[in-house]
Order: structure tokens, then sequence, then C-alpha cells
């Protein structure tokens, strides 16, 4: 029974034109964006290697210099594209893709692709993730709302139940012929995606288990709205009825609780503004350790403590530069004053991840959008983990830059210059983005509630229903 | 017949719960919307505000420091900080220079999300170091924001789809359609006026929410100046009753209907942006960020070089030891704020590039944006809140100027050596932000009626001739 249902319903799906044409749009949809997501990943990564060498080499080429000059002169950390970010882009249009490296300071990524965009894009971009995460459930709205309705309007519900059969048995040969033409479609994408991104030469990490997980993190998501619609379908009396049902269902699982959660998350756990935040970072730093400023009062403090701690009785007799040994100190002071109002930051963009978990109660779409995102390595977690790992890069940086600086001169000889080698020796800034395993650990909850969905979902499905 | 029609329709609307269940959906979304954007309009006032108080305090702060230097007392300030130095005036004391929300902001969030609304420029920061993008969580910006915008664009097409979808199917799956057809009116008109009785509902009661919600939310604004909104609203209200009227007529059951109008939905309100957005892309790429890093990097250090001593290197970056140093005391800010001056010149046509292909971009909508009344609505909207691309464009262009006029005028006390004074403080450049006003709201609501129009039309054409009742019935 399970298996004639099947047919006939496929067989139904095929003879309608609306369904044929919408399939097919679908399918075009797919094929666009796809392409267009090819082409920019590889102008983007074609330009991020272009720039990551020529910054080396403006670095590496700076001649003669004070390292402490070398130190405000700076470098760039860029971020490379992530091959999974052809399925889904998350968020990298809003996070900037460049971070500037230099003495004293802690620099967010600049340049955001949203800001030198129209409000137009605003609408979302014709992407795979907008067709996967949007387009395919309403395909499957539309593919399915009638699926028990039609029985009841043609009459042929009696005919059904004369049969016998389970009703079980029934479901699930319906939801086999709702399934099988979303599972072509995607299979196909995630197919293609793979081919393309296996064939593209020597950018970032590719593997096929992100790839295998991402389809099943999908998968999820469309059984979850499989189960709903066809279980709209069976308590409505009329189509239309459950066609408006099913479709409001969509407007408010994708488009109104995921932009109420975005409000409701900012109001409450909001950013300080950026003018707030570097005031509040001056704040801290004007009480503490200044590197450049001899007369400050814990610079003093400094001071009368490494000539003790050295048994000498002036600056001068120390067998390091003072005035580099201080500027370190004060980076140090610093790179921790940064840590401490970064931290700050986490806690506000852990409080509101929270708070999107908690109203994904109300919304599929919210657990399946930040895993997608997270296993594309396209998500915030991702960007702070570039962002981290750029600031450490810089600490190290500035520590070898002063250590050089101290060793290789005398108290006072700010004319020093280091050799025209010394940046060579610098080492470079490499970054890897989260592997798969540990992107899975720390997006747990997001998994388990994508989880709870789809059992709840089914169990409401098959076990809600005594009788037509 | 008209008057029954009507009477007839306005019991059944309510006796079925139509009219109560959309006055309560129409106001749970605008209240909702109307909060959210309220909220975020008066935290940027509060933000300002907060930033202009500070400016204050250590206005104060200066005031004192200066005062006791003209006395000729000792302070304890680090000695490149102390005001009377002009660039520690135009460094460390920075002025405000504030996007004030209009009247109109809560409307709509457009690009305001994205960018800072204050900042303070510095007299010896070049003009790329100005920042003008906000820190804050990408997901909100993916999300997008749950403004009266959205309520509007998105949703409202939605809920008229909904109110109006099986008009002629309804009549017709319940068997009613043959008896209506025994009166003597044309199905057409038939149609029409129910279509003009819905439509005068949903009109009238988004007028009594909006006046509602506006007194139930003081936003401060009054009624008067919400006209603008209502207006391209009401237009875009007609379109949809219009598109909803043409399918009536054109297709045939319940579900047909809902599928064609939500697939006209997907068209106007997703697709069509999409692709206009990419094409737009496609045909004025911006120029790619990370190189134009390079290319800054490039014309600096060449700048750099020109300023040949080591000395002054070190000394760009170390101003407190240019002040301690008496022989440099007048040309390490003299040699930098030239340098400066070039490395700003050199770079202007880089940037330049990104703001003329923004603004391409933007013509390329403003030509193409007929096509989709959603896009016509969205722009209308954010400009009438000041939250459009123009509208930041605009102030980022105001605050480079006001960054010059604020070098400018602390050059000459630099060049001549003159100390900064307690009497000077009087004549600091102030930022007065000069907000843009939208002249195409008009242009916008006659073209949505126009289009509506012509969906109207398209209605009217399906069975003009003979037997047309007859083919309603039978098809």
């Amino acid at each position: 029974m399970i298996r004639s249902t099947l047919i006939k319903e496929l067989r139904e799906l095929l003879r309608d034109g609306r369904v044929r044409i919408s399939f097919f749009i679908v399918l075009l949809l797919i094929a666009v964006a796809t392409w267009i997501s090819k082409t920019q990943y590889t102008i983007t990564n074609q330009q991020y290697q272009q720039a990551d060498n020529e910054e080396r080499a403006v670095w590496e080429n700076q001649g003669e210099k004070n390292p402490h000059s070398a130190a405000h002169y700076g470098t760039y950390a860029f971020k490379p594209k992530y091959p999974l970010s052809l399925v889904d882009q998350g968020v990298d249009k809003f996070t900037g893709t460049s971070i500037f490296l230099e003495a004293h300071k802690r620099n967010e990524a600049q340049f955001s692709q949203a800001a030198d965009q129209t409000g137009l894009a605003r609408f979302g971009d014709l992407t795979p993730d907008f067709v996967l995460l949007f387009i395919i459930p309403l395909l499957i709205v539309f593919l399915g709302y009638n699926a028990f309705t039609k029985e009841r309007e043609m009459g042929t519900l009696v005919l059904l139940k004369s049969q016998g059969t389970p009703i079980w048995k029934l479901i699930l040969g319906k939801w086999l012929a709702l399934f099988l033409p979303v599972f072509t479609i995607v299979f196909l994408l995630f197919i293609v995606a793979g081919i393309v991104l296996s064939n593209l030469e020597n950018f970032g990490v590719f593997n096929w288990q992100s790839l295998g997980m991402l389809f099943l993190i999908y998968m999820g998501y469309y059984f979850i709205f499989i189960n709903l619609v066809l279980f709209i379908s069976l308590k409505m009396k009329k189509s239309g009825i459950a066609l408006v049902v099913a479709l409001a269902t969509w407007i408010l699982a994708c488009l109104a609780v995921p932009k109420a959660a975005s409000n409701i998350a900012e109001s409450k756990h909001p950013y300080p503004t950026r003018q707030e935040f570097a005031s509040n970072i001056l704040q801290d730093q004007k009480e503490g350790l200044d590197g450049h400023d001899p007369w400050n009062k814990q610079a003093k403090l400094l001071e009368q403590k490494v000539l003790k701690e050295y048994k000498v009785d002036s600056l001068e007799q120390l067998p390091f530069n003072f005035d580099a040994y201080r500027m370190q100190k004060g980076e140090e002071h610093t790179a921790e004053i940064y840590l401490k109002h970064y931290k700050h930051l986490k806690t506000q963009f852990e409080e509101q991840s929270k708070l999107y978990r908690g109203l994904a109660v109300l919304s599929p779409f919210l657990p399946a959008r930040f895993m997608s995102m997270a296993i594309a390595n396209t998500d915030y977690a991702t960007h702070w983990h570039f962002a981290d790992a750029a600031e450490n890069y810089r600490v190290e940086l500035q520590a070898s830059l002063n250590g050089n600086f101290a060793e290789n001169s005398a108290y006072g000889e700010w004319s020093y210059r280091a050799n025209a080698d010394t940046w060579k020796n610098m080492p470079q800034f490499g970054y890897d983005p989260p592997e798969l395993g540990e992107t899975l650990t720390t997006n747990t909850s997001n998994l388990v509630i994508l989880s709870v969905w789809v059992l709840g979902t089914f169990l409401l499905l098959f076990f809600t229903t005594k009788k037509l | 017949m008209y008057q029954f029609n009507s009477k007839y329709e306005l019991k059944s609307l309510l006796r079925n719960g139509w009219i109560q269940l959309m006055t309560l959906l129409l106001l749970g979304l605008f209240l909702f919307a109307f909060y959210n954007g309220n909220e975020k309009v008066d935290k940027r006032k509060n933000d300002i505000q907060a930033a202009f108080n500070e400016v204050k305090e250590s206005d104060q702060n200066m005031l004192i420091l200066l005062d006791s230097v003209q006395r000729g007392m000792e302070v304890s300030a680090s000695r490149w900080t102390i005001p009377t130095k002009p660039m520690a005036v135009g460094n460390y004391h920075p002025r405000v220079a504030a996007m004030n929300p209009g009247p109109l902001a809560f409307v709509a969030t457009g690009q305001s999300d994205l960018f800072s609304h204050y900042i303070k420029p510095k007299a010896s920061g070049d003009d790329m170091a100005l920042n003008f993008t906000e820190i804050s969580n990408p997901v909100q910006q993916l999300f997008g924001s749950f403004d009266l915008a959205f309520v509007i664009i998105y949703l409202l097409p939605l809920i008229i789809i909904a109110f109006t979808y099986n008009v002629l199917s309804s009549e017709k799956e319940s068997g009613t359609l043959r008896l209506l057809a025994s009166q003597p009116i044309s199905m057409r008109s038939w149609v029409f006026q129910k279509m003009g009785i819905r439509l005068f509902w949903v009109v009238l009661m988004i007028g009594v929410v909006l006046i509602l919600v506006s007194v139930i939310i003081p936003s401060g604004v009054n009624i008067v100046e919400l006209l603008p909104v209502f207006g391209v609203t009401l237009g875009y209200i007609f379109f949809w009753f219009a598109l909803a009227f043409a399918v009536n007529l054109w297709v045939g059951s319940s579900s047909k209907n809902a599928i064609a109008l939500i697939g006209l939905w997907l068209v106007f309100v997703l697709l069509i942006p999409s692709v206009l957005n990419q094409m737009g892309n496609a045909l004025y790429p911006m120029p790619s960020r990370t190189l134009m890093i390079n290319e800054m990097r490039s014309a600096k250090a060449e700048a750099t070089k020109k300023q040949d001593q080591i000395l002054d290197n070190f000394l760009r970056d170390h101003p407190e030891y240019a002040i301690n140093d008496p022989n440099q005391n007048r040309s390490f800010y003299h040699r930098y704020m030239a340098s400066q001056q070039l490395v700003r010149e050199e770079l202007q046509p880089v940037v330049g590039r990104f703001e003329q292909q923004l603004q391409n971009q933007q013509q390329w909508i403003s030509q193409l944006k007929w096509i989709s009344p959603a896009i016509i609505v969205q722009q209308e909207l954010n400009a009438l809140a000041g939250s459009s691309t123009k509208d930041y464009e605009n102030y980022r262009k105001q605050v480079t100027a006001f960054a010059e006029s604020w070098r400018q005028h602390l050059l000459p006390f630099l060049y001549s050596n003159e100390p900064f004074s307690t009497d000077d403080y009087e004549n600091l450049p102030e930022f007065q932000y000069q907000r843009l006003t939208s002249d195409t709201t008009l242009i916008s609501i006659i073209a949505l009626v126009f289009i509506a129009l012509i969906g109207v039309i398209l209605g009217f054409l399906k069975g003009v001739g003979s037997q047309s009742t007859e083919k309603f019935i039978t098809q």
C-alpha cells in the first residue's frame, strides 16, 4: 500500500502542470544561484591571495627601520573565503574581511560587503542558501498542501477507507511522494557543489564530510516542513484553508520569527556603539600603564620595580633597552584591556545566541540556519575565531618586535634600526577555521533543538491521527 | 444592487470573523513594529546624547586646564595633551558629528543597522580611518528588523491575499455562483464591487490602526507627518488588490488562485529585488576593498619615504617626543599634516571609485524599481525614514567635509605657532547634519496607483464579449 500510494502520488505530481513549472523554476533558481556564488567565490579568493601576498611583500620590504616604527606601520590579516560558502554565505556579507594589526591597538575587521551595497541588497541575495532555506520549504507547501484534502474534496476518501489500510501506511506513502522530489533537487545541488568545489584549485580545505553533514541538516529541516504540511493537510477540511494555514506557518517560521528574534536579541542584550566601545577602552587605558609615556605614574612604578629586580641604580645599566621593555609591558597591559572589553562583547553575543536558541521553539528555521552557517564556516562564531587568531598573532608580533628592540639597543637609543632582513624572519599570519568535529561540539544545542523538531513533528504526524 | 452587495459582504465578513481577525492581526503587527522601531530610535537618540554629554564634560576639563595654563600654573596632564597646543585640541577633544534621527526614522530600519550615527573626526586622522560602520552582531543584520517597512512590504500583501484569493472561487465552489448569475449585474463589476468593499475595510482599518498605535506608543510623531507613509502604503494596497482582482477573474479554483498570488508575491517581493541587485552588482561591480588596502598602503609608504629622515618617521608615531625636542617643535606636525594632505589627495580617486559605483548602482535601481512595487515602497519608506543608501552617503560626505573644516580651523594656530586659548573655544566649528528630504513620494504613489490600474484593466479584459458570465460558471 505504501508503494502504490507513492507511485500514484508521484504520477499525479508529474502530470500536474503547476508542479512541473514550480519544479523547473526551483531548479533554474538553484542553477543560477550556484553559478553566481561560484563566480563570486573564485574572484574573492583570487583577490584574497593577491592582497595577502602583496601585503606580505610590503611588510618584508620595509628596509632598515626601528622595530617600533614597523609596529606602527603594521600589517593586515585578511579573511579567506571557505569552500562551503558556496552553499551558505551566512553572515559573511556583514562581517569585515580585513583586520589592521598595529601597535597598541586592537582593530575591528573592516569593510563589510553590505556597507558597499545599496538598500536593495537587504531584500536578500540570490544564493543557494536562499533557495535552500526559503524556496524549498515553500515548494514543499505547494506540493503537499492538498495531499489529504484533495481526497476529501474528490470523494476518494471513502474509497481509501474501504481498503482497510492502516493510516500510517497511507501517510508514509504520501510522505515519501513529497520527500522524493525534494531529495532529488537538493541531492543534485549538493553533488554539483561537491564536484565544483573539489575541482577548484588550491582554495581552502574542502571535505566531503562537511558537505554531507550540511546535506543532513537540510534534510532534517525539510523533514520538519513535510511533516507539518502533511499534518495541516490531514487536519483541514478544504484545500484552500490548508494552503493558507501552511503558508502562514512558512511565513512565521522563515520570516516573522527570525526578524522578531533579531529585534528582541538586540534590545535585550545590546552591543555598545563603536564610539562608546572605543571610549570605554580609552578610559581604562588612561588609568593604566602607557608604554609611550615615561612620566606616567604606572611607568614610574615599573621603573623602580625593574631597577630593584636587576639591582642597578640607573636605567642605562640595564642589560636591555628599558624604553622597549616598558613599551612591551604597556602592550601587554593594553592587550589585557582589549581582552576584557572584547570579552564583554562576546558575552553579549553569547546571550543573544542563547535567546535565538530559546526562540527556536517557534521556528525550525533558526536552528537550521545556525547549523548551516556553522558548518559552512560562515557564521559569527567563526568570525570571532578569526578575529581572536588575528589578535593573538598581533600580540606575538608586538612581543617579538619589542624584544628585538630591547635586546639590540641601549636605553634611549631611539635611533636604532633593525636590518632589512628582520621582517622576513617574522612569522606570517595563517588561519585555519574550526574543523567539522569542533563545530559540531560547539553547536550541539542547535543540533539537539533541530532533532527535537524532527522527532516531534514525526510523532505529531504519525500518532495523533487515528482515523481520516 | 450595489447596496445589497455591500451590506451582504459586510455581514458575512463580520459573521465569519474575518474583520475581527484582521483588525487584531493588523493591530498586533503594527504595534510590535512600532515598538521595535521606536526602541531603535530611542537608543540612537540616547547614544548621541551620551556622546554629547561626554564631550561637554571633557570640554569642561579642557577649559579648566586652559585657564590654569594661561594663569601660568603647573598642570598634571601629559604635556602633549595640554590644550594650548592646537593639535591636542584637534585630536583629544574632537566634536561629535551626529546624524540625528528624523521624525519618521522608526518607520524603516533600512541601512541604519549597518552604520554609526555619530563620529568624532580627529584633526590628524586620515579620512580613510573614519570607520562609518557600526559594531553589531551580524546575525541581526542577516535576519533584518521587524519594522513597519517589513510589515507593509512583506506581510500586508500576504494578508490581502488571504483576504481576497477566493472572492469568486468560493462562490463557485459552494454553488452560489449560479444564483448570482441570475442577477442583473455583470460578473466583473460584481467581483469589482466585492473587492472594493474589502479594499475599503483594509484601508479603513489601517488608518484606524495607525492612529491607534501612534496614540498607544508615543513616538513624538504627529499624524500629519505620517501621511506620506500612509499614502505609499495605500498605493501598495491598491496594487495588491488589483492583482488579486485580476487573478480572481483569470485563474480558477481557490487553491489555484492562492498559488498564483503567492507566486506573484514571491516574484515581486523576493525574486525581482534580488535579481536586480545581482544585475546591478554585475553591471557596476564594486572594486575590491582588500586590493584597495594594498593601494592605500603603497600610497602611504610613498608619502613616508618622502619624509626622508628616520627621526621624522619616528616622531610621527610619537608626538610626545616631538614636543620634547625643541628643534622639532614646529616641523613635526607641519610635515605630518602636509604628508597627510598628500596621502588624502592621492587616495581620493581610489576612495571615489567606491562612492561612484555605489551611485551607479543606486541610479540603476531608481531606473528599474518600477518593475516591482515592493522596491518602490522599500526605497520610498527608507527615504522617508532617512535610512536609505543615499542618506548615509550624504552623512559620510558631510562628516568628511566637517573633518576638513575641523583641521582647517586648527591649522592656522599650528602654523603661526599660536597657543589655543579659552577665547578660541567659542569659535570651534560645530557639526550640523543636513537631512535629505524625499521628493519622490508623490511620484511613487502615482506610479503605484498606475500599476494597480493596469491590474484592474487586465481583470476587466477577462470575458469581454458575449456570454461572459457563463464562462465563469462553467470554467
